[in-house]
């Protein structure tokens, strides 16, 4: 296999304070790779690096081979690397059927193809019901549904899901996973950060972690919830007593 | 089918009203007057209402239209349609440089840089030579294709057809990939961004459309009273009262602005006409000599932006979509 995405030595300051420091991880190509760690640990802003939200203070990323440091967002999404967000951002006035159409319109400029695209969309994370309703009004659950339908409908080879789970309740996680696992067989390479650790060992290939900015481990679900350092670290001992 | 039925029977008749109030000058000005509101709301509307990007300077692109054109005709004998593109290309110019310095960055920058742009433009044509200064520039003799220019009635149908032009463009913006790109973009930018949009991209296509919109208006207005200065074309009350139509009637819409013309400018006039003063201190509801009648005979005819403002506040506390949106609502 190869890597779709190579992450080498990023570092990105906020004044004194170190965000990401000199991490360095590879994502394989139609892998679901877990971004884990606790919070303030960087990952979000990693991921704001990766898809050209800010900048880099050192490092290279390099996607299907190419280096991509400087590419704005919308450049990044169309070459394929497509992000969603832990603070939703659905386009409130815009109903949930607009919302998946702008999607869409990386992939065509009619209006009429991107709606009929992007009713497949809905229908693939079960929203179509919703398709006219404005966005804002969608409970949270649904709300990170529509992130997924949008992501989807700009027919991405890469997307990177930040806290896709959080603040769901478990029948709604059980949903996104599937959503997240329909991707996967798409094709499409997933990383993807989350916080509950079930989710992300039941899901995931490979594991990162991240602490304080730096990597702490990398490996698979089993050695990462056995690693000692992560224990101490993200888990506090506590996952293996919550089982 | 009731889609264009409705637009086609306002058309027809906007095209007879001339004839409906008997070519009247006083009448046909004041329908002029709504004219141009609506058509430089309309542009206005579409960075501001769509995009989300409010100007506050749209008098620049208005003003560059009427002192371009003004000055190219006075004393050259070219065709008027020719310094009416010269206008466009001037307001696109300070669009583009306007654009694409300040849609790079983030927040609200564009709201403050429209109004220091508008004041620059102001300000250098006042302190300029060729621009006439504050004196301004008069049109002293105008031909077109042998039209009685001396008639205002040429003028309403130049007008009516700015103001399909812009409602047509903003319908097409609207049914295309553009307008749900600058929507998107109003609504949140960051979101938009991560779906493909290149954001300053759309803004500045927006903002162009606009000023080059503005300025045919601009144009037109100028060969029509035919003596500009910068407190006519280039005040900032101008730009105010352009947001104020917009959003009174209803931003976002293809409409709204042109409810918000027809709502706004016969209250400007009969504010400024001072009608309102004198029938209530006629009818012995004021008295001219108690301070409120003292208000209403010399203070309102002034107070016409100040009564849009409280319009405005209305409209933002009550209907926030505007007067369309009330209309909407019920339906
Ligand atoms: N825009 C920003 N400005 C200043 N500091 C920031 C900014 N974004 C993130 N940080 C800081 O960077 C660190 C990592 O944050 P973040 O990437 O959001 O962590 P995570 O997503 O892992 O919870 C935190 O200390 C946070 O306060
Ligand atoms: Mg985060």
């Amino acid at each position: 296999m190869e890597p779709l995405l190579t992450i080498d030595q990023v570092t990105r300051r906020f004044g004194g304070n170190v965000a990401v420091s000199g991490v360095s991880f590879s994502v394989m190509k139609g892998d679901i790779t877990g971004l884990i760690g606790p919070n303030g640990a960087g990952k979000t802003t990693l991921f704001n690096c990766m898809t050209g939200y800010i900048s880099l203070d050192a490092g290279t990323i390099i996607f299907e081979g190419r280096r991509i440091n400087g590419k704005r967002p919308d450049q990044m999404c169309r070459l394929g690397m497509v992000r969603t967000w832990q603070r939703v951002k659905p386009l409130g006035k815009l109903s949930v059927l607009e919302n998946v159409m702008i999607g869409a319109f990386v992939t065509t400029a009619s209006p009429k193809v991107a709606g009929k695209a992007s009713l497949e969309q809905l229908q693939a994370v079960g929203l179509d019901r919703y398709a006219d309703q404005p966005a804002g009004t969608l409970p949270i659950g649904l709300k990170k549904k529509l992130e997924l339908a949008r992501v989807m409908a700009t027919r991405p080879k890469m997307v990177l899901l930040d806290e896709i789970c959080g603040g769901l309740n478990h029948a709604e996680t059980e949903s996104v996973l599937d959503i997240v696992r329909m991707l996967r067989k798409r094709g499409v390479t997933i990383l993807f950060i989350e916080h509950d650790m079930k989710a992300v060992t039941s899901i995931c290939d490979r594991i990162v972690v991240l602490s304080s900015g730096e990597k702490l481990a990398e490996g698979t679900p089993e050695e990462i919830t056995s690693h000692p350092a992560v224990i101490e670290a993200y888990l506090g001992g506590g996952y293996h007593a919550q089982g | 089918m009731k889609k264009i039925l409705i637009p086609i029977s306002l058309l027809l008749l906007a095209l007879f009203l001339p004839e409906l109030v008997g070519r009247n000058p006083y009448f046909t000005g004041i329908m002029i007057n709504v004219l141009m509101m609506a058509s430089l709301a309309s542009a206005w509307n579409i960075p501001g209402g769509y995009a989300g990007q409010f100007s506050f300077g749209h008098a620049a692109y208005f003003g560059a239209g009427a002192y371009t054109t003004l000055i190219l005709l006075s004393g050259n004998p070219i065709d008027p349609l020719l310094a009416l593109l010269a206008g466009v290309v001037t307001a696109s110019l300070i669009a583009l440089i306007t654009g694409s310095i300040v849609f790079r960055l983030r927040g609200h920058y564009f709201a403050l840089a429209s109004i220091a742009v508008a004041e620059i433009v102001r300000l250098s044509v006042l302190n300029l030579q060729f621009t006439g200064g504050a004196q301004g520039i008069l049109l002293s003799d105008l031909t077109f294709h042998g039209i009685d220019l001396n008639s205002k009635i040429p003028f309403y149908y130049g007008m009516l057809m700015i103001l399909v032009l812009s409602m047509g463009t903003t319908a097409y913006i609207q049914s295309s990939r553009m307008g749900y790109y600058l929507q998107a973009i109003r609504e949140d930018q960051d979101a938009a961004a991560s779906l493909g949009i290149n954001v300053a991209l759309y803004k500045n296509r927006a903002l162009l459309v606009s000023a080059a919109l503005s300025s045919v208006t601009g144009s037109l207005y100028g060969l029509y009273i035919r003596f500009i200065d910068p407190g006519a074309v280039l005040d900032l009350r101008l730009s105010i009262e352009i947001i104020l139509t917009a959003i009174i009637g209803g931003v976002g819409t293809i409409w709204g602005p042109v409810l918000g013309a027809i709502l706004l400018v016969p209250l400007a006039e009969l504010l400024r006409s001072n009608v309102i003063g004198d029938t209530l201190i006629s009818m012995g509801i004021v008295s001219d000599v108690s301070p409120v009648g003292h208000f209403f005979k010399e203070g309102l005819a002034h107070a016409h932006v100040l009564v849009y403002g409280v319009i405005t506040v209305v409209c933002i506390l009550f209907m926030p979509q505007g007067v369309l949106g009330i209309t909407r609502r019920r339906k």
